[in-house]
């Protein structure tokens, strides 16, 4: 394998890892900027996604209808989690929220190693396994799949925020919240649906990933995290956040393959506390206004 | 009674209760897990100070608990005296609170939660890596005995003492801490920090100090869980043990310094009757398994009971006081 094969083989494990990334933050900013709600269950949603499909496939579906029903069951999930158990608590604020979803990761994550066990799980690819070829590096159609998935949810919510009635109410409740209620846009109902979105893409982006990178109980905090790091980067806007995915990716992809490939978790939630005490700085204003602001 | 007094007897009959326990019920077992209890006691009255008192939402504190675990270890390991070793731990935890707190210590809210949670995997997955050092993910083993001077620690009794003697040591501390001078500071700051800083407090200042004096305190923790088990290994201090202080912290009532202790006796108790009884009917029995019960112990309390038993307790006192006034009459 010459030099140059070698670095297009790591800018697309770079790619393709940079867009789970971001797929994942985007759910992240969906709930976050809506609800006020830091969702420490993102992740689990990843791994319930891969785990279930894995699941129900096992039990004797097709793997086009087990996908969908893991999909529906995740959304099902992330909309009852919602209900039961953010919305009664008495005294909301950030500290118990975050309290709150870390012990519902907690949860998920507990309750599939109850059921499935601790080992890793695969699902078999949609599209075979008929590698491409290109420069010499070698390019699997799952990672196609990924990529296009990545360009629809960007392009598909860019679309829906920004020209259909409801994404706008959407964008508007996540302005001001109690402007958004006084002109009389259900705010409880977009939360519902806020999670049910983000446990939906969230399910999805697991079902997708799971034949390249595996799939198993323990992915999710990881994985999660991961997402939270380039939803905080790029600034909680769509575009900023597949920005800042593929950057990391890419980054990570280099990092695993020219340092150490055991050190390339540290080097993304390195990237993040640096980036968080550098922006207490005053770099400039917007930073100042969005992370340094008074209770 | 005036406050003070009233605290010093409660402080006098907890050690009292301790002190008096093993020769009550001299039974090993629950020796070891009062033994336990004391440990993560001292740890959760320091994350509860912090979280609650100072408002400081910093979710690294089991990494310090780690760090001075794997220090004392190391050091123990290599045959350094083991009273250096517990202080050079102590020490070094200071030193690295002190350089990781100074710029993390300027977020705020979420932000400085995500920071730490990401501190605190870093911490697990680096002390995981350095196989060399730290044996991996297999674990330190081979750390010898404890042994201050000629004096040999041997048996649970004497690791009882010493790690009940540490908690009560703690919370003897940040009580008298909390009623100080930097313990009014703390309490002006975590309700408002604009009003705080108007009347000449120095916010930063006071939060750096708290972070780094419970980072000290969960190094001489992890240092006595260390020389205890005599066995540690980085997944003991990540994720579950995250939640396990915060499922502490949450039934127990972080408001108050007698609720850490109060949380950690029961989630101890709790985790025996969970491997016990649930150990026969599951198949695998992890520190996951039991965040999944304080997963959902966390979300219950949070709903119904948001002063944790602390705050139950004070709430039924002030109910009990003002029905005794009722009846008694002008």
């Amino acid at each position: 394998m010459t030099f140059l094969s070698q670095i297009i083989q790591y800018v697309i494990s770079g790619i393709t890892s940079g867009g789970i990334y971001a797929v994942i933050g985007i759910c992240w900013s969906v709930v976050f900027l809506i609800t006020q709600v830091l969702n420490f269950t993102t992740g689990e949603f990843v791994m319930l996604g891969g785990m279930l499909t894995w699941g129900f496939h096992g039990a004797g579906m097709g793997l086009i209808p087990a996908s969908l029903l893991a999909v529906a069951a995740t959304i099902c999930i992330a909309i009852v989690m919602e209900r039961a158990a953010i919305r009664p608590v008495r005294y909301p604020s950030e500290m118990t929220y975050m309290m709150l979803t870390i012990a519902l990761a907690s949860v998920i994550k507990g309750g599939v190693l109850l059921k499935w066990g601790s080992e890793t799980r695969t699902i078999d690819p949609f599209f075979g396994t008929n590698v491409l070829h290109m420069f010499g590096a070698t390019i699997t159609p799952q990672v196609i799949c990924v990529i296009a998935f990545l360009v629809i949810v960007t392009v598909g919510l860019s679309w829906f925020f920004n020209y259909t009635l409801f994404g706008k109410a959407l964008r508007a409740s996540a302005v001001n919240n109690t402007g958004a209620k006084l002109v009389g846009i259900d705010i409880s109902k977009f939360r519902l649906f806020c999670f049910g979105l983000a446990g939906g893409l969230g399910a999805i982006t697991g079902i997708v990933t799971a034949p390249i990178t595996f799939t198993g109980y323990e992915i999710g905090l990881l994985n999660g995290l991961k997402g939270l790091v380039v939803a905080i980067v790029g600034g909680w806007s769509i575009i900023g956040t597949v920005i800042a995915a593929l950057v990391l990716g890419l980054l990570e992809g280099f990092c695993a393959g020219f340092i150490s490939p055991g050190l390339k978790d540290v080097f993304a939630f390195l990237v993040m506390i640096i980036f968080l005490i550098l922006s207490t700085y005053r770099i400039s204003s917007v930073f100042k206004e969005k992370y340094h602001e008074p209770e | 009674m005036n406050q003070s007094r009233k605290a010093y007897v409660l402080i006098s009959l907890l050690a009292l209760s301790v002190g008096v326990l093993p020769f009550v019920i001299p039974s090993p077992y629950i020796i070891g897990v009062m033994c336990f209890i004391a440990i993560y006691g001292a740890l959760a009255l320091g994350q509860a100070v912090l979280m609650e008192h100072a408002g400081v939402f910093s979710l690294a504190h089991p990494s310090w608990f780690g760090i001075g675990a794997y220090i004392t270890g190391i050091a123990a390991v290599r045959g350094v005296p083991h009273l250096l070793a517990i202080l050079v731990a102590a020490v070094f935890v200071a030193i690295l609170a002190y350089i990781m707190g100074a710029p993390l210590l300027r977020l705020r809210g979420y932000y400085l939660a995500c920071a730490t949670f990401c501190l605190l995997i870093i911490i697990e997955i680096v002390i995981g890596n350095m196989t060399s050092l730290t044996g991996g993910h297999e674990g330190l083993l081979g750390i010898s005995p404890l042994a201050i001077g000629s004096f040999t620690f041997e048996g649970d009794r004497h690791f009882y003492f010493f790690s009940w003697g540490l908690c009560i040591g703690t919370f003897w501390f940040l009580y008298n801490l909390m009623n100080s001078r930097v313990g009014r500071a703390m309490k002006s700051f975590n309700d408002s920090e604009a009003t705080s800083m108007c009347m000449g407090v120095n916010v930063p200042n006071y939060k750096l100090k708290i972070f780094v004096i419970t980072a000290v305190m969960a190094s001489l923790a992890g240092s006595i869980l260390c020389f205890w088990l005599r066995f540690i290994q980085p997944s003991m201090f990540g994720f579950p043990l995250l939640v396990e202080l915060i499922t502490i912290i949450i039934i127990g009532g972080g408001k108050t310094l007698i609720g850490p202790l109060l949380g950690s006796f029961i989630v101890m108790w709790m985790r025996e009757l969970i491997h016990i009884y649930l150990g026969r009917v599951l198949p695998v029995m992890t520190a996951e398994i039991d965040a999944l019960f304080f997963g959902i112990i966390i979300v219950v309390i949070l709903i119904f009971m948001p002063g944790g038993l602390a705050g139950w307790l004070e709430q039924l006192i002030f109910i009990g006081r003002r029905v005794r006034e009722r009846f008694a009459g002008p």
